[in-house]
């Protein structure tokens, strides 16, 4: 252990000198717009989101104004998004009577997928979503419509006793499986909703910082090893961003699928 | 003290990373074969697929959160 | 000293961390009205225009299909009409082709016969000509020959045979023998 605690107190010295300073949670805290003190709750990533929103909102309203049968190019981006959530998510998950969860499960993607894409837009480069705040408020959404949707289907005891009790098990399993379901139904399902985006966007943000700052701080470094080696490290960046890209939008996706998944669950008759 | 806790944190993620790998992959395998046998079924596969690769990604996601706290 | 410093980070990374963890208030108001903003304009304006053009476009691919299936129809039945001419200007053609064939099988056997008739008449003729003439020449010579005969027999006998039916009587003998010599000559 010594040896080790060796080698990473060497790391924090750097760290703390003037060499290499690894990004750190630190980068995902922002200083107010204002430094005199007015409106100390004005940072970059509210203002991004709501950017997002305003973004969002331009891209549909645009993209369906013209109602052409035959669509041209920007008609046809907007609908594809659009067709892509209803047919692919919406009406292959939940089924019969999907047609009223259309709209969220639209607006939730396109808000996730526009903000997870801020983390790679030039002047922008934040997800917004890395700031828990963000996420949570979606899964708390999402988590009051499947709650509701279960409540009003079965009546709020009726909701939960299918919750805790799912048919066809043997009776000496639900004293173990009743909690679990509880805590999993009110508790983790939310959270994870939110954790997994927060945590992806911020893994994926910091994956980038390191590779950006350490490259860009191996090019300038005085060691002719690390300004050869520099190259490799801007490149890998260049190719994580493409990645990050796909994860962003892949992670946007797996949030309405859950959530279309807890719908579906929370419609249907048994558990 | 504090050293140990700042290599910690990558220890855990170390850690928290292996057994979701493995998890994913035995998750997309069986999805990829699972198309190739039948490929017609890929809709009612894929929302599967993805749904067990969310619920084994999270594992690895707490993992992370608690590398950072 | 810079283990103090080392600590005093320490510290301050993980008390920032626990702040980036905890959702700012601000943040959740933020982001649940301007989530729900969007979602309420965009179900409001964006989302019914969606739908209505599918439905729209749905129901103009089957009108479309529609009137390609009645275009279809309209041309099966122009062919089929069309088909049924052609066949009736065939089977004209062939008709006016088999009386022309009729007709003029008629009119050669007609030309034909005329033809045959003709020549039958003049070859007739020409064989009643001919025996006319035969004839006529037969009764002149035979007078001729009998003339030249008396003639010359009286001049040969140096008498005149006065007995007129004994002369004649010789006379017809005498032409019956070159009568019969003349057809054995001929034969």
């Amino acid at each position: 252990m010594s040896s080790t605690a060796f080698v990473s107190m060497n790391s924090s010295v750097v760290a703390a000198g003037e060499g290499f300073v690894p990004p750190g949670i630190g980068e995902f805290n922002f200083d107010p717009y204002f430094s005199d003190g007015t409106l100390p709750w004005l940072t970059k990533p509210l203002v991004a989101s709501v950017v997002a929103a305003i973004m969002v909102m331009a891209f549909f309203i645009l993209g369906s104004r013209k109602r052409a049968l035959v669509p041209g190019r920007f008609q046809f981006a907007t609908e594809s998004v659009y067709t892509f959530i209803r047919n692919g998510v919406a009406r292959d998950v939940i089924g019969h009577g999907f047609e009223k969860y259309v709209p969220y499960l639209v607006t939730a993607f396109a808000f996730i997928a526009v903000n997870n894409l801020f983390g790679i837009i030039p002047g922008i480069q934040f997800p917004t979503l890395a700031r828990f705040g963000f996420p949570l408020t979606l899964a708390i959404c999402s988590w009051l419509i499947y709650l509701a949707i279960g409540i009003r289907r079965a009546g709020f005891f009726g909701y939960f006793k299918s919750v805790m009790f799912p048919p066809g098990l043997p009776v000496f399993i639900y004293p173990l499986l009743a909690p679990i379901e509880l805590i999993q139904v009110l508790l983790i399902r939310p959270f994870s909703l939110a954790l997994r985006l927060t945590a992806n966007m911020f893994a994926g943000h910091i994956l980038l910082l390191l590779f950006t700052l350490g490259g860009t701080y191996m090019l300038f470094n005085e060691s002719i090893l690390l300004k050869v080696l520099a190259p490799f490290a801007l490149a890998s960046a260049v190719g994580l961003t493409s990645f990050e890209a796909f994860i962003e939008v892949l992670q946007a996706y797996i949030f309405t699928l859950l959530s279309a998944l807890y719908i579906a669950e929370a419609m249907s008759e048994e558990h | 003290m504090e050293s140990t806790i700042t290599l910690a944190g990558p220890l855990v993620y170390a850690l928290a990373a292996v057994g979701p790998g493995i998890g994913i992959g035995l998750i997309f395998a069986a999805y990829v074969s699972g198309v190739a046998r039948q490929p017609e079924a890929n809709n009612i596969l894929r929302p599967i697929a993805f749904l067990g690769f969310a619920l084994v990604e999270i594992l690895a996601l707490i993992g992370l959160v608690f590398a950072f706290l | 000293m810079l283990l103090n410093s080392m600590a005093n980070a320490a510290v301050l990374a993980s008390g920032e961390s626990i702040s980036s963890l905890v959702p700012k208030v601000e943040e959740l108001i933020v982001g649940l009205v301007g989530f729900l903003v969007l979602l309420w304009i965009l179900k409001k304006f964006a989302y019914p225009q969606f739908e209505a053009t599918f439905q729209e476009r749905t129901a103009a691919i089957e009108g479309g299909i529609e009137k390609a299936e009645k275009a279809q129809e309209e041309a099966a039945a122009a062919l089929a009409q069309y088909q049924a001419q052609l066949a009736d200007a065939r089977g004209e053609a062939s008709t006016i082709r088999s009386e022309a064939q009729a007709e003029r099988a008629r009119i050669v056997d007609e030309a034909r016969s005329e033809a045959t008739a003709a020549a039958e008449q003049v070859t007739s003729r020409a064989a009643a000509q001919m025996e006319a003439d035969r004839l006529a020449a037969k009764a002149e010579l035979s007078a001729e020959v009998g003339r030249i005969a008396l003639d010359l027999a009286s001049r040969v006998v140096g008498e005149a045979l006065s007995d007129d039916a004994r002369a004649r009587a010789t006379v017809d003998r005498f032409i019956n023998d070159l009568e019969s010599s003349t057809q054995e000559g001929t034969r």
